[in-house]
């Protein structure tokens, strides 16, 4: 969980010239919003013709239903229906409320990590080690645990998500220089003020990347974890359109899922890049 | 997140490096005995009270005590045997895809253009949501749950050697090619040596997501393997073996997690990164 992640993920942002005229970068964002068309086309395209090329043989014409067109339907008849946005709004609430817990209990330890070096050394391996806890094995305690399969799901979802908030504050606490604090409390900051007015501005880019980080983990665990007990939300629709042999709500789903994924994670590469104060970041 | 590390002064004295490192093993077992200790209460204030006595199986001391059974029965093995198999062939896979791909990326400014997009979307669909659709294709379940850690884990190895690449000087291929190097030896003598960081860091972390999806997929149809353990566990009542498999995957993980961190440290050539 380095800040080596999928940040490659706006090489578009390459072709703005740093402090070009206005024609130039809006000649680039054009040439962006080109090019992400350009691709997603190419995407559709290449599925549409692979399943094409599938149902061509008559053995395999039930794979017609896998296709774009159809998934493209059933996305307007699944919004209508309500399907898409009841899963919307469940597992949106199932995600914001394991995302919040993990922030709220992430954040602080982190903080705590950074300057503390004795909690440092002390924690790191049992915190390594729950990390690589595979998120879903604690799904039959949290059941036991917890009264309600949505706690449940919180819960598992707030354990996979706590850990890249936690080190990536950490980490971005590391990268504060020590005189900062030394001039602070020259200034007769109380430690409130060196929290409000140092650690938290300094740190937000941080925070915000381990939060973006925790989305991708949280976004893989919410769909297994909605397999089971629950009847709402996108894995409850996803085994329901399976179990029930619809493909193409099927496949609507998972463009849903996919697109509410983008989506998510672009706001968050806008709100990293807004909070970025690191040369060159 | 080798804070130890830090600990160790760069260039001192073999005394100073025995000492970090014996303080490194201190502050590790340390920890890990705190973290046992807050177990063993938990499991002590579970057995004490009536309510909940017959969860006792989730204490420390059970949990301890179920690992022989386990391993004479062979479960353990079979489970670490089969999950490994699946784990390996998926990343396996991601490695063979992800390299090359994100090589292209890194070098063609117009593939990365267009892909970008395509690629950041795929990424963003939840892998387990692939899952009906792997079942669909391939007709064997070992075959979909690979299939599933393959989708999972290909886009940490793609990104990380396209943004290796990115960082490369464009200045030792020009002298490359100046001095004649086919583009084979380009691959082989400066591509994957500069590259080589990144991609053991991408691995890494697609072996993170690995980890996260393997047990879930292993939770449907399969018969064998960690995820299986967990629900076999959870269907017989058996909380000791339940909390013997949570830990298993800990450390396992953990253990993948370290060699990881290792070997990126060993291909490192960034001045201060790792």
């Amino acid at each position: 969980m380095s800040n080596n992640t999928a940040t490659v993920g706006s090489p578009a942002m390459a072709s703005v010239a740093t402090g070009s005229r206005s024609s130039r970068a809006l000649k680039a964002s054009g040439n962006g919003l080109f090019n992400f068309f350009a691709g997603l086309l190419i995407l559709f395209a290449l599925w549409w013709l692979a399943i094409y090329v599938a149902t061509l043989s008559p053995k395999a014409a039930q794979w017609a239903a896998f296709g774009p067109l159809p998934a493209f339907k059933a996305i307007g008849a699944m919004w209508e229906s309500g399907l898409i946005p009841k899963a919307l709004w469940t597992s949106g609430y199932r995600l914001g409320g394991g995302l919040a817990i993990a922030i709220v209990i992430g954040v602080p330890i982190g903080i705590l990590i950074g300057r503390s070096k004795r909690f440092r050394e002390l924690s790191n391996s049992p915190f390594q080690l729950m990390r690589m806890i595979s998120p879903l094995s604690w799904e039959p305690i949290a059941v036991i645990v917890f009264a309600g399969w949505d706690q449940a799901i919180i819960f598992l979802i707030a354990v996979a998500a706590v850990w890249p908030v936690m080190f990536s504050t950490a980490a971005g606490l590391s990268k504060v220089d020590p005189a900062w604090f030394k001039v602070a409390r020259n200034l007769g900051a109380k430690p409130w003020h060196v929290v409000t007015q140092i650690i938290i501005p300094a740190i937000t880019f941080d925070v915000l990347t381990g939060i973006r980080l925790a989305v991708g983990v949280a976004w893989v665990v919410l769909v297994p974890a909605e397999f089971l007990g629950v009847t709402s939300g996108f894995g409850y629709t996803i085994e329901d359109a399976r179990e029930s042999l619809e493909y193409d709500h099927l496949m609507a789903m998972i463009l849903v899922i996919g697109a509410v994924g983008y989506v998510l994670d672009t706001g968050l590469t806008m709100l990293i890049k807004r909070f970025s104060w690191h040369k060159g970041a | 997140m080798s804070h130890a590390v830090a600990a160790g002064p760069t260039g001192s004295k073999t005394s100073r490096a025995a000492e970090a490192a014996a303080r490194g093993i201190l502050n590790f077992s340390a920890g890990l005995a705190i973290l046992a200790a807050l177990w063993w209460i938990g499991g002590y204030l579970i057995a004490m009270n009536p309510k909940t006595q017959s969860f006792a199986g989730f204490g420390l001391v059970q949990t301890l005590h179920a690992f022989p059974g386990l391993w004479e029965m062979g479960k353990l093995q079979n489970a670490i045997s089969a999950s490994a198999y699946r784990l390996g062939s998926g990343l396996l896979i991601a490695i063979v895809i992800g390299v090359p791909i994100g090589i292209v990326m890194g070098r063609s400014r117009r593939f990365r253009d267009l892909s970008n997009s395509s690629f950041q979307f795929l990424r963003m669909i939840s892998p387990l949501s692939w899952m009906p659709i792997a079942v669909f294709v391939f007709t064997a379940w070992d075959n979909s749950i690979i299939f599933l850690i393959a989708i999972a884990s290909v886009w940490s190895v793609m990104f990380s050697t396209a943004a290796g690449l990115a960082k490369v000087d464009p200045a030792w291929f020009k002298v490359a090619r100046n001095l004649g190097a086919s583009t084979l030896q380009m691959l082989t003598q400066i591509i994957l040596p500069a590259i080589a960081f990144d991609i053991f860091t991408g691995i890494r972390l697609a072996l993170g997501i690995a980890w996260v999806v393997l047990v879930p997929a292993e939770l449907l149809g399969v018969t064998s393997g960690l995820g299986y353990a967990i629900k076999d566990a959870r269907e017989t009542l058996s909380y000791d073996h339940l909390t013997a498999m949570v830990l298993t995957i800990g450390i396992i993980g953990y253990l993948l997690d370290t060699c990881c961190a290792l070997l990126i440290k060993r291909f490192s050539w960034h001045r201060g990164d790792a």
